[in-house]
């Protein structure tokens, strides 16, 4: 192994420590009882939870096709679905907005402040107004994601294609270049590290609006599993719950968000920071 | 200016010799005057100026073949032409082998021969060069000089050169206009008489046709610094 390889082992054996700590006095929990299992349910439990909610699943091709039964991947699926609809309506949009108010002074000057307003709005706060407007449902969660993808990917992509050197302009428009090749080959490459930031941030932000929403104002979602799941007192479902939300966003942030993060900044010849 | 002429803007810092160039390319507007090129007046930037800049106006992201045949692809040139052109001016330049890399695994001094292989690959009218060698070092730059003098004699390019090295614009200009500091006005024409293929720093410095007109050059930019 390389001496690279062996840094990043012995990084995420480190890592896994505290995991490995909260994990047996969990499991220690189960043996000596110190909290009753309504409040502390044990591993096993939470462990059969996945099977209990799957009970009436035939099996994974019906899970992906969300069918009746299988109640977990049907939460699982709503949450990341509304992420995928989110990114696919809202990056368009922010990166198309963005660009537009980066490259055009007065545009750019009037949306700036707008931008800074919207992007210190936490999504949740916007969560009891969205109920009045949308109700109870996938149209309320659907409004808390985009608006919390579409300010941030705008706001970053603005500042990205402000940071652009005007010299980069010049030189192609020089070789011949319109208007639109300019946009389209200097701003929005040279603008590409600062959307994926926006991106990632997006993402980091949205997600945890989106459990937030679905528990007030959703009828379906891994923040709706868990809300009822507290109302029933299924401890062991609420447990699980949380660990999906966190287990899903580390694998997205650290298997997607962060790689191409770090693939555009290094390809673009710019020092790459760890976060 | 004539074709085929290499002509040097000369001038003490801050007389206006980055806006001319600027207004020439079609970057800047003016208020005065006509700029025409070839009898076509200069309504914006466009491909038969091409322009070299001081900083390295090369895209980071692009690698170098890229860079250089990006004039190219702007102007819808076939693949196959392209990468032909695009070698021919990568050994011009001397980055044969450098061909996938990026930018920013290049010195300064190859910086700055990607972004001329760039502009001339896009084969404009005329080469407009701002300050091109200012960023690199000393040696650098003598021979990005004597590479420049070459490869105006293997393309044969009319290019304005602005510089506010008197040494540089005696050494590659045919002309060199000299101008008053700000606001910049054309001061003293002085005309170089020395055959392209003589000019070598090594030969040029023995040279008193060289050096009678650096020191004439020399004095008239001196001249305007003093009064400051």
């Amino acid at each position: 192994m390389t001496r690279f390889g062996r840094g990043r082992l012995r990084r995420i054996l480190l890592g896994a420590i505290p995991f490995l700590v909260l994990g047996t006095l969990w499991q220690m929990n189960a043996v000596y009882r110190w909290l009753a299992p309504i409040h502390m349910p044990p591993p096993a439990a939470v462990w059969s939870a996945i099977f209990t909610l799957q009970e009436g699943c035939p099996g994974l091709l019906d899970a992906l096709r969300q069918g009746s039964g299988c109640l977990l991947t049907n939460h699982i699926l709503s949450s990341m679905g509304r992420v995928a609809l989110s990114l696919l309506v809202g990056l368009p949009l922010g990166i198309a907005f963005g660009v537009l108010a980066g490259i055009h002074r007065r545009l750019g000057n009037a949306l700036e402040p707008v931008g800074v307003f919207a992007n210190a709005i936490s999504g949740i706060a916007w969560v009891p107004l969205a109920i009045v407007w949308f109700g109870v449902g996938w149209r309320t969660t659907l409004f808390i994601l985009l608006n919390t993808v579409f300010w941030l990917v705008f706001f970053n992509t603005l500042l990205g294609v402000r940071g652009v050197p005007r010299v980069y302009e010049h030189g192609v428009l020089a070789l011949g270049a319109t208007r639109w090749k300019v946009i389209t080959q200097v701003y929005v490459p040279g603008a590409l590290p600062s959307i994926v930031t926006g991106i990632r941030m997006s993402m980091g932000f949205g997600w945890r609006a989106l459990i937030a929403a679905e528990m007030i104002g959703g009828d379906r979602g891994l923040g709706f599993m868990l809300f009822v799941s507290a109302q029933e007192y299924k401890t062991e479902e609420v447990f699980l719950g949380v660990l999906v939300i966190a287990v899903i966003w580390m694998l997205t942030d650290r298997a997607c968000l962060v790689p191409l993060e770090r693939w555009t900044i290094e390809r673009w010849g710019l020092v790459w920071r760890p976060s | 200016m004539y074709d085929g002429e290499f002509a040097a803007v000369v001038g003490p810092s801050g007389c206006g010799k980055t806006t001319l160039l600027n207004i020439l390319a079609g970057l800047l507007p003016y208020r005065h005057g006509t700029v025409q090129v070839d009898g076509v007046p200069v309504k914006g930037p466009g491909s038969d100026r091409g322009v070299v800049f001081q900083e390295h106006a090369i895209l980071p992201w692009r690698t170098v073949a890229r860079n250089i045949g990006h004039g190219l692809e702007l102007q819808g040139v076939p693949r196959q032409e392209r990468r032909r052109r695009v070698r021919e001016f990568v050994e011009l330049v001397g980055l044969a082998g450098f061909e996938e890399r990026y930018p920013h695994e290049l010195s300064g001094g190859m910086k700055q021969r990607v972004a001329l292989a760039r502009t001339l690959c896009a084969n404009p009218v005329i080469m407009l060069m701002d300050e091109p060698f200012a960023a690199v070092d000393a040696q650098t730059r003598i021979t990005l000089q004597e590479e420049l003098n070459r490869i105006a004699i293997a393309t044969r390019k009319t290019i304005l050169l602005v510089t506010h090295n008197v040494d540089e614009a005696a050494f590659l200009g045919d002309r060199c206009f000299v101008f008053t500091r700000r606001p910049g006005r054309l001061k003293a024409t002085v005309t170089i008489h020395i055959p392209r293929d003589r000019r070598i720093w090594k030969e040029v410095v023995a040279d008193p046709a060289f050096t009678a007109r650096r020191d004439e050059i020399l004095e008239l930019v001196r001249a305007e610094v003093r009064v400051e």
